[in-house]
This record gives structure tokens, sequence and C-alpha cells, in this order.
């Protein structure tokens, strides 16, 4: 099986966010940036296939600026991946969620697909909307908030849960499709330093960003708020359990106005 | 004919979703000069939620009467979206902010070449630009965005509109061709729902209010205490990785950076110390309250409202209180 998985980098999760000077981003100086959390599980989804499907092949895929978008690629080939490819975009705009499926699709085309993987969204802009854009530019089905994927060789078909608003969906669908991962069904792996200090001198192919990635309708970050710092609960004093009960249904009550 | 907003419908047992309608609402609000509204549906049963939109005040529905697309891929009802779309000649296709929603929007950005945007809190349209407000980094922070291009499809996010007043009026259905959908889109099929397994309350990412339970409960025998609350309030259950990780409770209902991000209006931890993995799931939550016998848990920086205490005597006195306040 041919597996692309498209990944992105991310601020660590412990990341203390600062706006930009020009107020319409986050402000990325001295900011560490990581593999994506879903993206993580989308390669781990990639190898576990890899492992269970003899002869199958894992690319990773990444748009985005330079150098973050060459480590991540790094840090997925130190998980196991076979080759990547990177489609270098500009930093600054940053690029719509639209505009880097666009430049991820352009790779993908020129590459084997089967399977194209990735995290159902990114843990920063939180759109989510790369794997359903990638299905629709390579013309074929995509599925997402996906956990469970299996491979069913003796039917040929793909089979996997997808967690919806009604409860959990069990999908059948043959390749090849576009599928965006909620999280692994089993914790992603680390990488062990031997294949880390490896992955540091491993080929990545560079490509530029195919003609359609531009002058279609998108969208421009005009502001970037960080909310008034929470001030820290206001603390119910109580005597009694039923004397703090019964302050907190008046608060949500008549302050909140949350009560049902 | 000016440029018009498509509504499109999610049907649920053969009613349009409260999704829908959060999203109807949005349409009538930024449409105040008369803009026609249109609604979209799908599948079997899309006659009969049709009829929803004209008791919502739409009164123009396009319809893809196609049973495959109950159980098809996303991809299959953006071809009739985008044929509904272009049919209406409208500049912006509104969805609720369901996985569906977001769906649909990547796919139409291409489909329709439009700009699009997920997650949406707000909408403005003002001096011919279309402005969205939309939370970013596990709520943390907040961007506002212009969309460009003479289309737009946008996914609201779940609970941040209220559903509109019943504004019934006349219903013309007009049908939607799907005849020349793409085998490969038809081929996969949705074979099973499986309800979730959390009993009678609503499912955790659709819950105006959640109640989730963490490591202070000590093991899985203590977590009904956080059941019966949520039963009170009518709220789905939630829990913290720890509490999933252990097995007290199904990896459904972790709540979190590798579970679900919820918003509700009210969210109640119980026992949760307050990792930031957790805090990132669920700190855009309209009014969080925490409750816990650390008073030094990082849960109690991100929350509205605080009980320093123990948790066995808090939350039993709480339901009982809750059902107290509720009893008609």
């Amino acid at each position: 099986m041919e597996i692309v998985v498209c990944v992105k980098p991310v601020p660590e999760a412990e990341t203390r966010l600062r706006v930009a000077a020009d107020a319409r981003s986050f402000d990325a100086e001295g900011v560490k940036f990581v593999l994506a959390g879903y993206d993580e599980s989308a390669v781990e989804q990639a190898l576990l296939l890899k492992e269970a499907t003899p002869g199958s092949h894992v690319h990773v895929v990444a748009a985005g600026p330079s150098p973050r978008t060459e480590e991540v690629l790094r840090a997925s080939i130190a998980l196991g991946c076979d080759a990547a490819t990177f489609v270098e975009m500009p930093n600054a705009p940053a690029p719509d969620p639209i505009a880097t499926a666009r430049a991820l699709a352009g790779a993908i085309r020129a590459l084997p697909h089967d399977l194209v993987l990735c995290g159902k969204q990114a843990g920063d802009d939180e759109g989510g909307l790369v794997a359903a854009a990638l299905g629709e530019l390579l013309g074929l089905p995509d599925f997402g908030y996906v956990v469970d994927l299996r491979w069913d060789a003796a039917a040929a078909r793909l089979r996997f849960q997808r967690s919806a608003e009604a409860g959990q969906e069990l999908w059948e669908s043959p390749l090849p499709c576009v599928v965006g991962l909620q999280q692994a069904w089993n914790d992603p792996r680390t990488a062990k330093l031997p294949a880390i200090l490896k992955s540091r001198k491993a080929p990545i192919a560079k490509v530029a960003p195919p003609a359609d990635a531009t002058g279609h309708p998108t969208s421009h970050a005009e502001k970037f708020e960080l909310p008034p710092p929470r001030m820290g609960a206001k603390l119910i004093e109580f005597k009694t359990p039923p004397e703090a009960a019964e302050k907190l249904v008046k608060l949500l009550r008549e302050e909140a106005k949350v009560f049902p | 004919m000016t440029p018009g907003i498509l509504v499109v419908g999610e049907v649920q047992n053969g009613r349009l979703a409260p999704a829908t309608l959060e999203a109807l609402g949005v349409a009538r609000a930024v449409a105040p000069s008369g803009d026609p509204i249109v609604g979209f549906v799908s599948g079997a049963a899309g006659k009969s939620a049709a009829a929803d939109f004209a008791r919502f005040g739409v009164g123009h529905v396009y319809c893809a009467e196609d049973p495959r697309l109950d159980a098809a891929p996303v991809g299959a009802i953006a071809h009739a979206v985008a044929a509904a779309a272009g049919a209406a000649g409208a500049a912006l296709v509104l969805v609720g902010g369901t996985t569906f929603g977001r769906d649909l929007v990547g796919r139409l950005a291409i489909r329709w070449d439009a700009s699009a945007a997920t997650g949406v809190t707000e909408l403005v349209r003002a001096d011919g630009a279309l402005r969205v407000r939309r939370s970013v980094f596990g709520g943390r922070a907040h961007e506002t965005r212009r969309m460009e291009g003479p289309r737009c499809a946008v996914a609201l996010r779940p609970h941040a509109f209220s559903v509109p007043a019943e504004a019934p009026m006349a219903l013309t259905v007009e049908s939607i061709a799907t005849a020349d959908l793409p085998s490969n889109l038809i081929a996969p099929r949705r074979v099973e729902v499986r309800a979730p397994d959390r009993g009678a309350g609503p499912s955790l990412s659709d819950a105006a209010i959640v109640v989730s339970g963490g490591r202070g409960l000590r093991g899985p025998e203590d977590f009904h205490l956080v059941d019966e609350l949520a039963a009170a309030l009518g709220a789905a259950v939630g829990a913290s990785r720890a509490v999933t990780d252990a097995g007290w409770r199904p990896a459904s209902f972790q709540v979190g950076q590798t579970g679900k991000a919820v918003s509700p209006q009210l969210y109640v931890a119980v026992g949760i110390s307050g990792a930031i993995q957790h805090i990132v799931g669920m700190v855009s939550s309209r009014c969080i309250v925490a409750i816990n016998s650390d008073a030094s848990a990082p849960i109690f920086k991100v929350a509205d409202y605080g009980i320093v205490g123990d948790l066995f005597e808090i939350v039993p006195a709480l339901t009982a209180e809750v059902r107290r306040a509720r009893a008609p």
C-alpha cells in the first residue's frame, strides 16, 4: 500500500502565547515547534498499516515555512517514514488552510497514493479543513474524525470508525481515499536516538507550490487576540456541603445565567 | 437577484438538527437587508426536513432527495450542495458546527471555489466584506479573519449561537439532480451507527452542559457521583485522560487535547487537577466550575467558580440541590 501522510509543525502545547507586533498573528519568536499531536497519530497509523501490509511505503509530506517544516519531516522519518517531500511556503503572510491543501495536493499528485492520512486538525489554527479539501482536490472521498483504522485485504476495503454526534459510525471504503484521524487507537511511538541522528542526514525532496495554490478565494488574518487573563475562580465559602451547593446553584442561575 | 445565503441542513430523525437551526439564526441576523436565504437538505427524509426550514422563515429549499446520500461520505453531499449554491447564486454557505459541517466546508472550498472558515463564533457582514471571529489554540486565543472572494463557506462553532424564533412561511422545494455523482464518492458506505455507550444523556460534543470526572474520584466505583450530577443537570459525562487511561471509562469520554474538545455553556470539573492536556479541551466553555480538594490545583486558575472541598460530600449535596432547583 502506498501511504502518504501529511504533517504540520505547531507550537508546543505549553507555549505561552504572545501577540505579534502586527497584532494579526501570534509571535513565533523563540517558540519551539513540534509535530502536531493529531499528526503524530496520523504517522503512527501510517506506520501500523505499513507494518501490517507487506510491501507498503510511507511518504510524509508537509507544506509550510522553513526550517520548522523540514524539522517535522525529519521527526517523521525518525519515527519510521520512508521518504519526505517539503513544499516551501512563505512564513508571512501565513497561507490559509485551503492554500495549504492546494500546495499539499500538488505534491501528492506526483506520488503514488492509495491512502492519504492527516490529523483531523492542527492544535494551532484548528481549521480542520485540510483533509476534506485534499479529498476534493484529489477527486477522492474523505473521512474526518476517524479512529480505529484497519485494512481488510481480503475484501479490499478500509474499515474504520468515525466519532460523530450520533455516536460511533462504522464505515467501509475502497482505496484510494483521504482520512483525517481523530487520534490513534494506540499511543504514538517515540523515536529512538539512532533513528533521530540518522534522520538528520535523510534526503528531503523540495518542491515549489503548484500554480493553483494562489489566485483562489482565500482569507487573511486581521487580528489576533488573547482573552483577558482568567483571574482565577471565585471560591465559594461555606460551612456545610449543602450550603456550598446552594450558593453555587444561585451563582450559576443569577450571575452566570447558565443554570438549565 | 442579490447574492444570497444558503443554509445547509443536517437531518436528525427527520427534522433539522439544532446545529442547523443555529446556522439559520445566523443567516437571518446577517441578512437584514433582505438578501434571500435558501435552504438545502439531502437524503430520503429531505422533503420532510424541508418543512422545518419553512417553519423558521426559509421558504425556498433545494432538495437532493437521494437515499444514497444518507450513508455516503461528505464528498458526495458536497457535490449536491455546490450545485444548489450555484443554482441559488449564493455568495455565502452556512452550516452548523458539527463534524459533517466542518468536513463539508473543506470540500466546498474547492468544489465551489470559495474561501472557508470553521469554528466561527461571530460573523459580520459590513462594508461589502465578511469577517469571522474564531477561537484558536484550544480557546487560548481568538482570531479575526477577512474572507476574500465572491464566495465563502462557513461552519459555525457549536452552541455559539442560539436557535431563532419560529417564523412560518410557505414552502417551495426545488430538486437537485444527483444522477452524475462520481462512483468513487458513492462507493464508501456507512454500515452502522453505534449510539454512544453513555446511557441516555446528550453526546459530549453536542451537550450544553458537561460534567467531567477525574482521578480525584479514586476509583471507577465512585464515578456514579459524576453520572448522577450529570443526570440532574441534563448534562453529558466526560472524563480526564487519567480516568480513561485507567479504564474507568472508555476513551470516548475523554475531554482534552487527545480526546474531544468541548465548549458547552457550563463545564463542571469534578476531582480534575487541570493538566494542560485537559485544559485545552475545555477552556473555551462559557462557564467553568471546579470541585477539588486541593486549593492549589491548576483547574482553579481557569475556572469561574470553585469549591475547595471533599468531592465525596460536595457532589452529592450539589446533585440534591440541582434536583431541588429544577423540580417543577
